[in-house]
């Protein structure tokens, strides 16, 4: 069972690493600010949600497994909200240049 | 922006009673699971969960958004996928040595009237794959980013839409 | 188990630290902005592969504690960024 676990962990863990990659890669490359943007809030978001699911089987109790989940929430949602705020910014420096 | 920190007076009191409530639980479980449970954090419990109710209540009055909760649901259930694919095509974008992009705007006239709802819901496209809602045109539509103009957005963003609305309106 | 958590919050801690570099540039203040963002998810998500690595369940509380502040500096840099352009344009102006 342990070893099933830990494998499950890996596996989320890695593929969230390599969302967290591709999330600085594309905000390397991409040319624009509102399309870097996007590589940060979808991908890094992605990578996040992965890192925490597989971090789920190894909690030590129910509770810590909830609050990992609490965690993930709330930066989801602040997450989403920041997004629009930047979004908007992004815009407004445009209208201003 | 201009937010005025008043207790909102809502349509009856038992309303804003059932609110007041109804909220309060659900701080009081938060704190539970963000702070375990001792009896000694007792009094700074009750703080916190009575001042997160009194802002919660200033910021978004009872009665302002109707929740169905098997709308709610829906949503949450169609969320996990939307996010994966909106995770893979902007990775497998970033990761490709040509750099398949071909970023624009379109405009996108949404059903929802402007409103609180309407943040909602441009919060939520932001996370679905391509669309990025930027802001509101003069004209009342939807300003929105994609990764992608080749992509159908607006009838993406439709379909999501339809689904949001019937999770949460303004009421 | 443990060696295998914390090599990944490394990993994630010098992603963050390259898309840092990145956004630091500019050119405009949204870029920068994005900086609170990205420190966001990807503080937190080392944070926590901390905490499972390491056997230190406090940290959980540093990255739920990191995910309000980057939200907060974010809300206060958009409600302030324009004020500050606008007084500095008075200045130069003036």
């Amino acid at each position: 069972m342990r070893v099933l676990f830990d494998s499950f962990t890996v596996l989320a863990v890695s593929a969230g690493a390599v969302f967290f990659l591709a999330g600085t890669v594309g905000l390397l490359r991409f040319p624009d600010s509102l399309s870097r943007l996007h590589a940060l809030t979808k991908a890094d978001n992605l990578g996040l949600g992965l890192v925490v699911l597989g971090l789920l089987p190894q909690a030590t109790g129910p509770l810590v497994a909830l609050k990992l989940i609490t965690v993930w929430l709330l930066a989801q949602l602040a997450g989403a909200i920041v997004t629009q705020l930047v979004a908007r910014a992004v815009r407004r420096e445009n209208q201003e240049a | 922006m201009a937010t005025s920190w008043r207790m909102p007076m809502a349509t009856d009191s038992r309303n804003l009673l059932a609110g007041a409530t109804t909220r309060a639980a659900g701080f009081c479980v938060l704190w539970l699971v963000l702070a375990g449970y001792s009896l000694g954090d007792l009094p700074a419990a009750a703080v916190a969960v009575a001042g997160a109710t009194f802002v919660s209540l200033c910021l978004l009055p009872p009665g302002r958004w109707r929740v169905s909760p098997l709308g709610v649901a829906r949503l949450a259930l169609r969320f996990p996928g939307q996010a994966v694919m909106a995770g893979v095509d902007v990775a497998r974008r970033a990761l490709d040595p040509r750099l398949p992009l071909r970023p624009g705007f379109v405009t996108y006239a949404p059903r929802l009237p402007p409103g609180s709802a309407r943040d909602g819901f441009c919060a939520l496209a932001s996370l679905m794959p391509g669309t990025l809602p930027v802001g509101t045109n003069e004209d009342g539509t939807l300003l929105v980013h994609c990764l992608d103009i080749g992509q159908p957005a607006a009838a993406q963003l439709a379909a999501e839409e339809a689904v949001f609305m019937r999770a949460v309106r303004d009421g | 188990m443990a060696e295998f958590l914390i090599a990944a919050a490394g990993f994630v801690l010098a992603m963050v630290a390259l898309g840092l570099a990145r956004i630091l540039r500019g050119p405009g203040d949204a870029d920068r902005m994005m900086a609170a963002q990205l420190l966001g998810t990807g503080g937190i998500a080392a944070l926590l592969l901390l905490a499972a690595g390491t056997d230190v369940p406090a940290a959980v509380d540093a990255a739920l504690t990191l995910a309000l502040l980057a939200a907060f500096v974010a809300v206060a840099f958009v409600n302030n960024a324009p004020r500050t352009d606008a007084a500095e344009r008075r200045a130069t102006d003036g």
